[in-house]
């Protein structure tokens, strides 16, 4: 090959790299506008949608399947103390992200007293939005920890009799 | 949700790396030149995520995450609360990371005449000690009861202890500071952090009027029980405001604002530690603006011997002994009844061993034969104001029930 030739070819392959390399920053750009255009949230970390997104692939009926079964004593989830019905799994998911899920066990409301305590952590706490996981983890919750009518002062319980 | 657990995981790890660093290093990083008393207690203490660190097993946990565990009455007998069965309510995690040679108190704010920074030893060094014995009670301990139910830590009788506390008078650190005309409340700020894991979330932020600021039981203290204060209540500083809600007795104690105005930090406002203005009825949906904060605590008392469930022998007398406390004031007089209120016998009854300790009171007591019965127990302010038989007026977080302690026992 002569000198010539040489520089010839080596001209026609650096015309090749950056032909190659425009057309391929002209399809990113279509790509990327046509993204930012029409699918604004389709590359955005799914932050604040987390659990939106979970019950969209979970059945919420399937939920206590997650649960290990020798960890089931009378109906109660016994690492959490949780009563299981529908919907426990995502109490211990959701709920247990931030507190201990004694914070639930020990407290007693109705659905709406639930549902204040939810506004409660999401305006002061940073709990986010629930989705539509909200409905079942209010209705497991309004179902297995309901308030008992008490009056002014029940009776004591004595656990252990003893001699003094 | 799984990236958020797994960041979650990573954070929890880190902590737990912290303070078992914390654990072996504190020792180092805790100078030769510092008082006995700053030396923190159970080094040996095992990071177990079920235990609470530092404290008696027989404590009742309410909550893992934050740490909130309550004393049984029985174990609140001494004198002076032992440090490992003092009560622990947490708002957010605290610190595990302890360096005293750099740990420091900044008081700032509108109404400070200036910003002023003071290491450990220096507020142990340029200010004169005092030593007093303070009762300090959860604004929400005896939550249980209320019904409706109020949202929160579910307190039994045991969020209340009396420890004697060791450090400097909060007014002499203002008054070196400087503190304005304007100056209304202050402010504290600690090192704990938020449970969401964001760091600049403030996880709790109250305070006082500038007069119970400036009494001369308030103190900053470093010591509690003439040792290093408990981790889990605020090691190695915090304030100490008895008779008031414990909530304004900031631990890890970092910061200190002289306000010109009411302090309106986290759990300042809204609901917190607020009651009604106005009586209501149980359920009622109070707007924040009828809420009013809570200030002294009322009268109350608890019955620490003997243990609820007693059998007593045919014929014989037996002591009942306990405490009694009156948010600012003191305590007048104690009675008994063991016939569910209809009569009352007078206790001896101790004065305090400072302005705003518990007060012991004892009485002998007869049961009349065999059968059930219930020791109740029933104290009296100064001002004659006695705690209710039934649960007092319904709040919507249930603060304040200082009903009378019951416990049953049994004649054989």
């Amino acid at each position: 090959m002569t000198k010539e030739e040489k520089i010839y070819e080596q001209a026609l392959k650096q015309a090749r790299r950056t032909i190659t390399f425009a057309s391929l920053l002209i399809v990113t750009a279509v790509i990327f506008t046509v993204q930012l255009t029409y699918f604004p949230r389709f590359f955005s970390t799914p932050d604040e949608n987390i659990s939106v997104l979970d019950t969209s692939v979970i059945d919420p009926m399937l939920m206590t399947m997650d649960l290990n079964p020798d960890e089931i004593e009378n109906g109660i989830h016994t690492p959490t103390g949780l009563i299981v019905d529908d919907g426990v799994d995502l109490v211990i998911r959701t709920c247990g992200a931030c507190h201990s899920l004694d914070l639930v066990t020990q407290n007693k409301a109705d659905r709406k007293g639930w549902k204040d305590i939810i506004v409660w952590m999401q305006e002061t706490q940073g709990l986010w939005d629930l989705g539509a996981t909200e409905d079942v983890i209010l209705t497991y919750l309004a179902k297995n920890y309901a308030p008992v009518d008490e009056g002014r002062r029940r009776n004591l319980e004595v656990l252990e009799w003893y001699e003094l | 949700m799984n990236n958020k657990k797994n960041s979650r995981r990573k954070f929890i790890s880190k902590s737990a790396l912290a303070a078992l660093t914390a654990v072996v290093g504190t020792k180092i990083v805790y100078g030769e030149n510092f008082p006995a008393e700053l030396e923190p207690i159970g080094l040996d203490e095992t990071v177990d995520p079920e235990k609470l660190p530092g404290k008696s097993e027989a404590l009742t946990i309410l909550n893992r995450k934050p740490w909130n565990a309550e004393t049984p009455p029985h174990l609140l007998d001494p004198e002076i609360t032992p440090a490992n069965v003092m009560f622990v309510r947490n708002n957010g995690i605290p610190p595990t990371e302890f360096d005293l040679e750099n740990w420091t108190l900044t008081i700032e704010g509108e109404a400070a005449a200036q910003q002023k920074t003071f290491t450990l030893k220096e507020l142990y060094d340029n200010f004169t000690h005092y030593t007093y014995d303070l009762t300090l009670e959860c604004g929400g301990n005896g939550r249980s009861e209320f019904n409706p139910p109020a949202k929160g830590n579910q307190w039994g009788l045991g969020a209340v202890a009396c420890t004697r506390w060791t450090g400097v008078r909060l007014k002499d650190v203002l008054n070196a500071v400087g503190v304005k005309d304007s100056a209304v409340y202050i402010g504290y700020y600690g090192a704990d952090t938020h449970l969401s894991g964001d760091m600049s979330k403030t996880v709790i932020s109250r305070g006082v009027p500038i007069k119970k600021a400036m009494e001369d039981e308030s103190l900053i203290a470093w010591a509690m029980n003439g040792e290093a204060i408990p981790k889990m209540n605020g090691y190695p500083l915090r304030l100490v405001m008895g008779g008031w809600p414990a909530s304004v007795s900031g631990k890890w104690l970092t910061k200190i604002a002289i306000r010109d105005k009411e302090h309106d930090g986290p759990k300042m406002g809204g609901q917190s530690y607020r009651v009604p203005k106005y009586p209501v009825p149980p359920g009622t949906k109070v707007p924040d603006e009828d809420m009013k904060i809570i200030e002294s605590m009322p009268v109350k008392s608890i019955v620490t011997y003997p243990k609820t469930g007693a059998i007593i022998g045919k014929g014989k007398s037996f002591e009942v002994r306990g405490h009694a406390w009156a948010g600012d004031l003191m305590v007048k007089s104690v009675m008994v009844s063991i016939d569910f209120g209809v009569s009352w016998q007078k206790c001896e009854l101790n004065p305090p061993k400072n302005r705003l300790a518990w007060q012991r009171w004892k009485t002998e007591v007869t049961l009349p034969g065999y059968g059930y019965y219930e020791i109740w127990a029933r104290a009296m302010d100064e001002n004659g104001k006695v705690q209710p038989m039934i649960l007092p007026g319904w709040n919507p977080k249930g603060y304040l029930n200082n009903a009378c302690h019951r416990i049953a026992v049994k004649q054989a």
